[in-house]
């Protein structure tokens, strides 16, 4: 075991914004080269990890706990705020997922030409707030990571995005902002009502912590504080739980995103330069789903079994109603946006189902889009640096010029509509299998879910169609010179990514068991 | 690694299964990596492939008749449950393998020669291999869930062979078209998996048939049965899923012959027989319905069919629900048993089709120009030409039609026999199911006859130029042409020509047709076949037209021309346009939706966020405007006001004692005036 090797694994990479801001502008060849280093020093560093992770241990691994902030506020109690970092099955497939997708994204923006110095600090400074955020068993740690992912995106998005980037930066701003206050409040409400029962027993005060492990167990919430389990505190007749847990999930509903909270996805998609719209598809959107699982599930287990109907119900509708919208569009980029909208919709279902089938499937259904959507966004990628078009009524018989990229498309769009071998298939199978496994969902909810996947089936095919068989055809007669096919970075990015996605779906063993043991003690919360 | 365990007496023959099952796949990957360096030995290379499968299914064929075999292993274990995937080895299974690699074999031979020319070859054979190798993962599948996988890489192979001409727009709309029905039907066969993986924790057909279903209720029963069943009308194109086939005939038709003739849509029937024991008596009342309406309809449509390989398309779809019908009638071995010669005879005329047309296009690109080969109008008297494919058709389209001495008369009857006697336990309407097998019976002999006019009878009515250059196939062609012809003889099947009571094919299963009045309905449909035929050959009108139907159909135009005008309005659902992208199949009603939900998303859901943004903005300027009015206002007003009062009264404090005075006096009466 080597020690401290979160810590490591999370603050390595502001070494590299240092670094990158310290030298001068003279230097900027250098920049990308220490943005890859520092990415591709993830990988093994998250395969180290992975190999001293023991699948079997019940609760957290590796766990790095440091007392941070503690001050006495009198007969109150204490202020205490620590440092806590550590794995479990729930986090792990996360973060390799995104040591993954970060450094594709570092290979894909090789050939950012503005602003070097700016640009790959910031994304070394996001590497840093994701993984943390992922990490973080602090309520406090996790929410300032949360927050401090938000800076290099809005101006990732803004300085380096496309036509219409000030507005999409803007409002992804200020949806995420919206939902972070939120978070913000049960987190304030949390700390009144939760007590560290160690530190407690030892100075015989209340000590209030901010720690999610505490927080998950029901022993350690004062008996007469706010957020009480059987206090049973009412708000506007509405239990203060039912109320915390609801703004929870809306507060990470917005990042997942789930419909009707999930228009900021689509615009930030289509004015961010791909290798951010890379991350954030890859990576970014998984924290909606991983807050669910670390924070709002198993703090307010009776909550979330209480409306477990309407949840399910939002997921299935994110699908149905993501699915149709990706038929609807234009715009390519549109399209897997939205077509990620309606992937994003089974992460919920599987997780609503409260079955082990379910979880797993959702946490193998984030893996999977994670991969998956960083592969179809570098796809628009390749079409739109050729061209600068990427609508799809510009493009017929792609196939032509562009035979090895429609093959990798094809892999992608088949491997998205969940055709088995591929992972997507997996995560599918398993989210509504739990959707039907389910004590309490009426069976007709995951039945409407696999409507999904005829949709899938419609915009993708419709698409390949359109744009990529049949005879050669531009509507803008210029772009013909321009279509040459895949060259060795795509390559380099693309290929692993293709084989990813098929090693995810021919061994889905890999990923389901080391998130089965957490995903059990997650559901011994619900009865 | 998950545990693997062990059941059955020959533990060995799974591993020949896995090694059937991989040589596809390293066929496929081979030729797709490989191969496109040696585009001419491709065919040869699947083909060598395919042969050693072919010899392995022999081999267990001969070492494990009558045994059955599980190989079970973990898949996943999900706390501590685990779900299992399992390969199963029957008789069922066996006959498969022989009937999908022997198929696959001669269609490869054939194929060698019939796109010498492609330049994409290697594509072709790799695609294939790849449809093998899912198929074969079908027949070997021991639980639904394993089914469902190789099921949906059969509908992936499927949509790159129809669409394997890539630049024709109008394959790769009918394969988009044949790959969406199909998902449509796996979306309900998923459902149906995963209900019956729910209420009985196992999906396999073994456990599940040996008793280990727990009393779930009927309805239920007859639910899941049917989710079951959308997955049989995806593949097996059945009623109202069906459209797909003929428009698959856009692929290249050694495709045809192996895909949609003989393996790929018989997988409905192959799962239907795998989960016959399953099927509730209500579920199975519904596929019959099902199985009928589409035996009728399609063989009605094959007779207005003028494209010779539309027409057998349509004849497909109609023989499948033949099978469907007789799967919901009981008679699953029959079934099973029509599936194995009409997977001969159908592949020999599709592969005779594809002689036909073969011999028919035109070398020479620019005559090429507005002749269509596969119009039957434009064909006739080609018997004298191409004698040998004239002799293999004349063979299997003699058991399409149900003669006698051949092997779909052996099997169609075996299929009537059994809804006869379903028709009079059943009693009332039900009757009309074997009276319309009967009667499609005969529209078959019907569209049979008239195709084998229209080819092969007569005088050429075509391109004379065309006939002058070319000549008939070559050996390669010629073969497995004359090998599935022989194959549609009754001799292989059964002893006796008139019954298949004795087949072989019974034996396997250990079953007997059901008991009942054979000769009288053997008799009956030899009578309706030949006067299918004989009308056929007597009929003189156009062929465009329905020639049997004018009589009947005097009186019912209105009711016709009615559903004329419905089925216009449905235009979307069957024809590819080449214009625009309006009236692309399926995607037209979704496409509407689909606006509809993005106006919804565009209009209401994100103008609501933005008018919440703006409406931030203008509160932000009226709290502004009140801040600097207001309570800046009040600031500004009190810091005026004490300006004001300090102005006022800095004139009282002027240093003149008399002042000071007058101010006390009036400060003492005032106390005076309040305290008193």
């Amino acid at each position: 075991m080597v020690p401290y090797i979160l810590s490591f694994l999370t603050f390595h990479p502001l070494v590299g914004t240092l670094l990158i801001a310290l030298l001068p502008e003279s230097r900027k060849a250098a920049f990308k080269w220490i943005a890859l280093f520092f990415c591709a020093c993830q990988i093994p560093v998250s395969g180290v990890i992975w190999y001293f992770f023991s699948a079997n241990a019940p609760g957290f691994q590796m766990v790095e706990k440091l007392d941070w902030i503690t001050f006495s506020l009198g007969r109150i109690g204490t202020v205490s705020i620590d440092y806590v970092l550590g794995v479990d099955g729930i986090n792990l497939p996360l973060l390799l997922l995104t040591s993954v997708v970060m450094l594709i994204g570092v290979v894909s923006s090789w050939g950012i030409k503005k602003k070097e110095k700016a640009y790959f600090s910031l994304y070394l400074l996001l590497t840093t707030s994701i993984t943390g955020c992922f990490v973080a068993l602090d309520f406090f740690l996790f929410f300032l990571f949360f927050e401090f992912m938000l800076l290099p995106m809005y101006f990732l998005i803004g300085l380096w995005g496309g036509p219409r980037r000030e507005y999409a930066s803007i409002k992804f701003f200020l949806y995420t902002l919206v939902g972070s206050i939120l978070i913000l409040i049960v987190m304030i409400g949390l700390y009144i009502s939760v007590v560290d029962p160690v530190d407690s027993q030892l100075t015989q005060t209340y000590v209030h912590t901010f720690d999610l492990r505490y927080m998950a167990d029901f022993k350690n919430y004062l008996s007469n504080s706010i957020l009480s389990p059987d206090g049973g505190v009412l708000i506007f007749g509405i239990p203060a739980r039912a109320i915390a847990f609801w703004l929870l999930f809306i507060g990470f509903a917005i990042k997942l995103p789930i419909v009707p909270l999930h228009t900021w996805l689509p615009d930030a998609h289509v004015e961010a330069p791909t290798p951010v719209s890379v991350v954030l598809a890859g990576v970014l959107l998984k924290i909606g789903g991983y807050g669910l699982l670390r924070i709002a599930y198993p703090i307010f287990p009776d909550a979330a079994q209480e409306y477990v109907f309407v949840l399910a119900l939002l997921g299935v509708v994110s699908i149905i109603y993501g699915g149709f919208n990706a038929l609807a569009q234009n715009d390519l980029k549109k399209m897997i946006a939205y077509s990620s909208v309606s992937h994003m919709g089974f992460v919920v279902l599987g997780i609503a189902s409260l079955t082990a089938e379910g979880i797993n499937g959702a946490i193998y259904q984030m893996v999977s889009h994670g991969v998956l959507s960083a592969m179809l966004f570098l796809l628009v990628g390749v079409l739109y640096d050729r061209t600068h078009n990427r609508l799809i009524d510009s493009y017929r018989g792609l196939i032509g010029p562009m035979p090895f990229y429609t093959i990798i498309t094809g892999i992608a769009f088949f491997a998205s509509l969940g055709m088995p071998g591929f992972s997507g298939f997996v995560g599918e199978l398993f989210s509504l299998m739990g959707g039907f496994q389910s004590q309490w969902l009426p069976t007709w909810v995951a039945a409407l879910g696999t409507l999904g996947i005829i949709l899938a089936a419609a915009y993708f095919l419709w698409t390949l169609q359109r744009m990529f068989l049949g005879k050669l055809w531009a509507k803008n007669k210029a772009d013909l010179t321009q279509l040459t096919d895949l060259n060795l970075q795509e390559k380099l990015m693309l290929i692993p990514l293709a084989i990813l996605t098929f090693l995810l779906g021919i061994f889905p063993h890999t990923l389901f068991s080391i998130s089965d043991k957490a995903v059990e003690n997650l559901l011994k919360l619900f009865p | 690694m998950p545990d693997i365990c062990r059941k059955g007496l020959y533990p060995l023959m799974s591993s020949y299964l896995f090694f059937i099952l991989l040589l596809p796949l390293i066929g496929f990957i081979g030729l797709f990596s490989f191969a496109n360096k040696a585009n001419k030995l491709a065919g040869w290379i699947g083909t060598i492939f395919t042969l050693i499968g072919l010899c392995v299914s022999i081999f267990v064929f001969m070492h494990s008749l009558h045994q059955s075999e599980v190989f079970e292993w973990e898949w996943l274990v999900l706390r501590q449950k685990s779900i299992n995937l399992s390969i199963l080895l029957n008789n069922q299974t066996i006959i498969m393998l022989l009937v999908v690699h022997f198929i696959a074999l001669l269609v490869q031979v054939f194929s060698i020669s019939y796109l010498h020319h492609e330049p994409h070859l290697w594509r072709y054979f790799a695609y294939l291999q790849l449809f093998v190798f899912s198929m074969l993962g079908i027949v070997v599948a021991g639980n639904l869930l394993l089914m469902y996988i190789f099921w949906e890489l059969v509908g992936l192979s499927s949509y790159l062979l129809i669409g394997f001409w890539y630049q024709k727009p109008r394959a790769v709309w009918a394969a988009k078209k044949a790959f969406l029905l199909n998902r449509i039907g796996d979306a309900g066969f998923l459902i149906g998996i995963l209900l019956l993986f729910f209420e009985a924790n196992s999906t396999d057909f073994v456990s599940l048939s040996t008793g280990q279903l727990p009393h779930l209720n009927e309805g239920l029963m007859t639910a899941i049965g049917l989710f079951l069943f959308c997955g049989v009308m995806g593949k097996s194109a059945q009623f109202p899923l069906s459209a797909w086939l003929p428009d698959a005939m856009e692929g290249p038709t050694p495709v045809s012959a192996l895909i949609h003739a003989a393996t790929m849509v018989a997988a409905g029937i192959f799962l239907l027989g795998r989960i016959h024991f399953l099927l509730t008596p209500d579920a199975l009342y519904v596929i019959t319905i099902i199985g009928t309406i589409t035996m009728v309809m399609g063989a009605y449509r094959a007779i207005s069919q003028t494209d010779i390989k539309k027409m057998l398309a349509y004849s497909t779809v109609s023989q499948l629900g033949l099978m469907v019908m007789g799967m919901g009638v009981g008679a699953k071995e029959a079934a099973l048993f029509h599936l194995l010669t009409h997977a001969f005879f159908k592949a020999g005329l599709f592969l005779c089709a594809g002689a036909v047309i073969h011999f028919l296009t035109p070398h020479d690109e620019n005559h090429a120009q507005g002749i269509d080969p596969q119009d039957m109008r434009q064909m006739g008297g080609l018997y004298k030409y191409m004698p040998t494919t004239f002799r293999a058709y004349t063979l299997c389209a003699a058991a399409l039609a149900g003669l006698p001495l051949f092997s779909g008369f052996l099997s169609k009857d075996a299929i009537l026999i059994e809804a006869f006697h379903w028709g009079s336990q059943q009693g009332g309407v039900a009757f009309l199911v074997p009276m319309l097998g009967l009667f499609s019976a005969g529209l078959t002999a019907f569209y049979t006859m008239k195709q084998w006019k229209m080819v092969f009878l007569g005088e050429f009515k075509g391109d004379k130029h065309t006939i002058s250059q070319t000549h008939e196939a070559d050996i390669l062609m010629k073969a497995p042409l004359v090998i599935l012809a022989s194959l549609s003889v009754f001799i292989w099947f059964s002893f006796n020509p008139l019954d298949a009571g004795d087949a072989w094919f019974f034996e396997l299963f250990k079953t007997k047709p059901a008991e009942g009045s054979h000769l009288v309905i053997a008799v009956l449909s030899v009578l309706v076949a030949m006067l299918g035929l004989s009308m056929s050959y007597f009929d003189t009108l156009s062929p465009s037209k329905v020639g049997l139907i004018p009589s009947l159909s005097l009186g019912m135009e209105d009711v016709g021309n009615l559903i004329k005008s419905f089925l216009q309005r449905l235009k979307w659902l069957r024809e590819h346009s080449h214009d625009s992208d309006k009236h692309l199949f399926l995607i037209a009603p979704l496409q509407k939706i689909a606006q509809w939900c993005y106006w919804l998303d565009q209009k209401i859901v994100d103008k609501i966020v933005d008018w919440v943004g703006y409406l931030t903005v203008i509160l932000a300027h009226i709290v502004g405007r009140f801040d600097r009015m207001v309570v800046d206002g009040v600031v500004n007003g009190m810091a005026w006001t004490a300006g004001f009062v300090g102005n006022r009264t800095r004139s009282i404090q002027n240093g003149k004692a008399q002042s000071y005075l007058v101010a006390m006096l009036v400060g003492v009466l005032i106390i005076i005036f309040f305290v008193l």
